[in-house]
């Protein structure tokens, strides 16, 4: 409504005493409030193909925590997670949102989307007499964002869910997008990475990100690099078994061909890391992660379908910044 | 009222994507089908691999229950391997396992369970929640929305301390086959206990006292969403050097019958799930594969039975089994099982962790399976879990997970309903517009997750019938 609109409806009403005004006003307002908060982003989250993991190390955000980022930062519209609407008007709900919210609102998506038979191994929602599949959703939902954001491994490069033999056809959020996706990879993402980038979405806007599509303010340096048993890598002090203090690459460390930034971040309130717990860094935020970890416990030259040694080469394609950070660095 | 179809999807608020169509008439639910609408196919994942991936990943089945995953992927492990377990080993796997539990039980009776019962505010996530039966006044409702505020930070203590021990959650590290990869030195058991003693006070000053408030206001919802009264828990919290023995008793409880559960009993069915079942020719069992257009079927799901009957599982199995909940089997008494089990593990906790011995980490892993074929069996947050494994030098030729919400979300097959169809049907609907409201109620009190649930099973009905594999 335009200002002198708005004016002229209020003195044309003033003096009725039905609340006329007041009727009229409301909606308006009400629109109003909801379209124009830029002190929050507008958030439409969809879950496709995963294990929701990625939603609950959400919930273990601390400072800010989960009701702070909802009352602060976000206007989470659409959530299967977290919505208090159900049925149909949670369906009603998220039309009316990617409408109303077209152009400016970020689409979150929780989940690899399985393409096979047109997508029909992830229905997110039915109606009565049509499915609406995650690769509906995503492709639809996905032309009408303003910024698109894969959370989770998953969501980025397929995951666990594209695992083979990948009998659903999954894939990550880019390949059905013919736009830029904002990857944040981890299985599940550190509430850090996820809360971090919807935090430079609002305040600074679109992050710097890496050649896959990452935010280069979290995944720009290896494992290795900053690992705090770096130190006995560099002197060949290896761990014997798991439970060990030394390095774990003896016991399938992948730590040098994976960007996160773990060990000075860690995780759930910052106590600790996989490899502060003695084990392995199994790599879970990797383009290729799991087939590429895989086997967990053995050490990387020897995994299936690898070719490097530490500090060696590349072992594959997309992954240039994770490899080559040997012992003289 | 005439014959209405009605398709409540999405139900949100749990893990997962779940539909459900209800058949109403006159005012009464005469039919349902729930839909678990994601295909996973973690069995299929878990083939030629290295078994001892199992741990790790088979806890990416599930986000909420995922210790649950590797914790029996680790006890397949350790009667694989034959390792020996110390005692230490078992205190610390099973503070881990409780902390995992208290962070579900408490995100499931807040996060996704309060919504049903009282009003949210009204901004974002909470917009048009359209609850029509609302019925706590406005102090009451005021006091539950401020403590689902102040449960976020008691989930989220609840994985600091599973995180303390085992390096992230969700999908945590060191709950390994031979025991605890991490040292419980006295500083990491004080500030579990400093954890542990808020999150007991925030169940014991909220969650308790909320339940009760919410169970009697509310009470029509103990003869609401009733099943056949058949229950099923496989036991929890093992101890002992190679997992024999059980805190809780597990039970097969039919009749007021009690028995022990014989794995022998257990038979999975695909007649109303997207699976086609085909010979293997030259094979001894059957191949089972994806067939999302199969006619007749709606769901991700298949059908487990015990003893050709349906069965539910769950806290409220759990609680019932071993004598301590002594009430009916409805939509109010799952959810008060689910909180009353919540405090008793806060108190079982703080008694572990005052027994942990400071000292290394208590892990030995034997290099060598001596054996080819292991069921394990055990309780998750949801009820019964069964994972088997079968290998060929090391390398998984089939793995098998049956999870609580399979049993509980069993699609009808010529055995009747499921549980929760069970639940739904006959549920009296007095007006339309109500409909998601009562649905949604009866459909969370198992705490539904079907991430977890649908999965491709390697084999079904077997010559042998050794349906497990």
């Amino acid at each position: 409504m335009q200002q002198q609109e708005f004016i002229e409806l209020c003195r044309e009403l003033a003096l009725v005493d039905d609340h006329a005004l007041t009727r009229v006003i409301l909606p308006v307002i009400k629109e109003h409030l909801t379209r124009s908060n830029q002190n929050k982003l507008p958030v439409i989250w969809v879950e496709t193909n995963d294990s929701g993991d990625n939603n609950i190390a959400f919930m273990n955000t601390t400072f800010p925590y989960l009701g702070q980022v909802f009352s602060e930062m976000i206007d989470l519209l659409y959530s299967n997670t977290f919505m208090a609407a159900q049925g149909v008007d949670a369906l009603m709900v998220l039309e009316q949102t990617a409408v109303l919210y077209k152009g400016r609102f970020t689409l979150v998506v929780e989940g690899a989307v399985p393409v096979k038979d047109n997508g029909i191994y992830n229905i997110i929602a039915r109606t009565e007499n049509r499915n609406i599949t995650a690769l509906d959703a995503v492709s639809r939902l996905g032309k009408l964002a303003q910024y698109v954001v894969a959370n989770g491994t998953c969501a980025s490069f397929g995951g666990p869910t594209a695992a083979r033999p990948n009998l659903s056809g999954s894939v990550g959020v880019r390949d059905v997008l013919d736009r830029e996706v904002i990857n944040v990879s981890g299985c599940p993402t550190n509430p850090d990475w996820f809360v971090g980038t919807l935090a430079h979405l609002l305040l600074y806007g679109r992050p710097e990100l890496d050649n896959l599509g990452r935010p280069t303010l979290f995944y720009g340096f290896t494992v290795h690099r900053h690992c705090q048993r770096r130190s006995y890598f560099d002197r060949d002090d290896f761990a014997e078994k798991l439970g060990d203090i030394e390095c774990m690459f003896s016991q399938g460390c992948v730590g040098p061909r994976t960007s996160a930034d773990c060990p000075y971040r860690q995780w759930i309130n910052y106590v600790n890391w996989p490899v502060r717990a003695n084990t392995p860094c199994i790599g879970c935020t990797n383009e290729d992660f799991p087939d590429g970890s895989t086997p967990f416990f053995t050490p990387l030259p020897e995994k299936s379908g690898q070719a490097a040694t530490p500090g060696g080469a590349q072992t594959s394609p997309g992954v240039q910044i994770t490899v080559g950070e040997g012992r003289n660095e | 009222m005439s014959k209405q179809k009605i398709m409540f999807s999405p139900v949100t608020r749990l893990s997962g994507l779940l539909s459900v169509e209800v058949i109403v008439e006159q005012g009464r639910v005469v039919e349902a089908n729930a839909s678990g609408t994601m295909f996973r196919g973690y069995e299929w994942i878990m083939r030629n691999r290295h078994v001892t991936d199992a741990v790790y990943l088979t806890q990416r089945v599930c986000g909420i229950c995922s210790l649950a995953h590797g914790a029996m992927a680790s006890y397949l492990l350790d009667e694989l391997y034959a390792n020996e377990l110390s005692e230490n080993a078992q205190f610390l796997r099973n503070v881990m396992y409780g902390a995992d539990f208290l962070q579900n039980h408490i995100r499931h009776f807040y996060l996704f369970s309060l919504p049903d019962f009282v009003r949210m505010p009204d901004y974002p996530p909470y917009h048009g929640q359209n609850l029509t039966d609302a019925r706590l006044g406005p102090i009451d409702n005021q006091r539950l929305v401020d403590n689902y505020f102040e449960a976020i930070k008691a989930a989220q203590r609840s994985h600091e301390i599973l995180a303390l021990f085992g390096g992230k959650a969700p999908h945590q590290h060191s709950f390994v086959h031979g025991g605890v990869a991490v040292a419980p030195t006295a500083d990491k058991i004080n500030r579990a206990l400093a954890l542990l003693d808020s999150i007991h006070e925030f169940v014991k000053t909220c969650l308790i006292p909320d339940t009760e408030l919410i169970a009697r206001v509310y009470d029509d919802y103990f003869k609401i969403g009733l099943t056949f009264g058949r229950l099923l828990s496989f036991g929890l919290f093992k101890f002992g050097p190679h997992n024999e023995q059980l805190l809780w008793r597990g039970g097969v409880l039919n009749d007021g019958r009690l028995t022990a559960p014989r794995l022998d009993l257990i038979k999975e069915d695909v007649t109303s799930s997207w699976y086609a079942v085909q010979a293997v020719p030259g094979a001894d069992d059957w191949g089972v594969e994806p067939a999302p257009q199969k006619p007749g079927a709606y769901t991700w799901i298949k059908s487990v039975r015990y003893a050709g009957q349906h069965y539910e599982t769950g806290p409220l199995a759990r609680m019932i089994i071993n004598g301590f909940y002594n009430g009916g089997t409805s939509t109010m008494d799952r959810i008060y099982a689910r909180s009353l089990e919540t405090m008793l593990i806060t108190e079982l906790m703080r008694e572990w962790l005052l027994k942990l011995q400071p000292g290394p980490a208590p892990l030995k892993q034997n290099p060598e399976p001596v054996k080819s074929e292991v069921v394990v069996t055990t309780d998750a947050m949801r009820g019964a879990l069964l994972h088997s494994a079968r290998i060929v030098d090391e390398q998984v030729e089939r793995y098998n997970i049956i999870t609580p919400t399979v049993w509980n979300f069993s699609p009808k097959d010529q055995h009747g309903r499921g549980p929760v169809e069970s639940a739904l049907v006959g549920t009296s609907i007095p007006k339309l517009d109500m409909l998601s409201t009562i649905l949604g109620r009866i459909v969370r009190s198992y705490d539904p997750c079907i991430s977890c649930a649908t999965h491709v099973m390697d084999a079904e009905g077997n010559k042998q019938d050794k349906i497990v594999f």
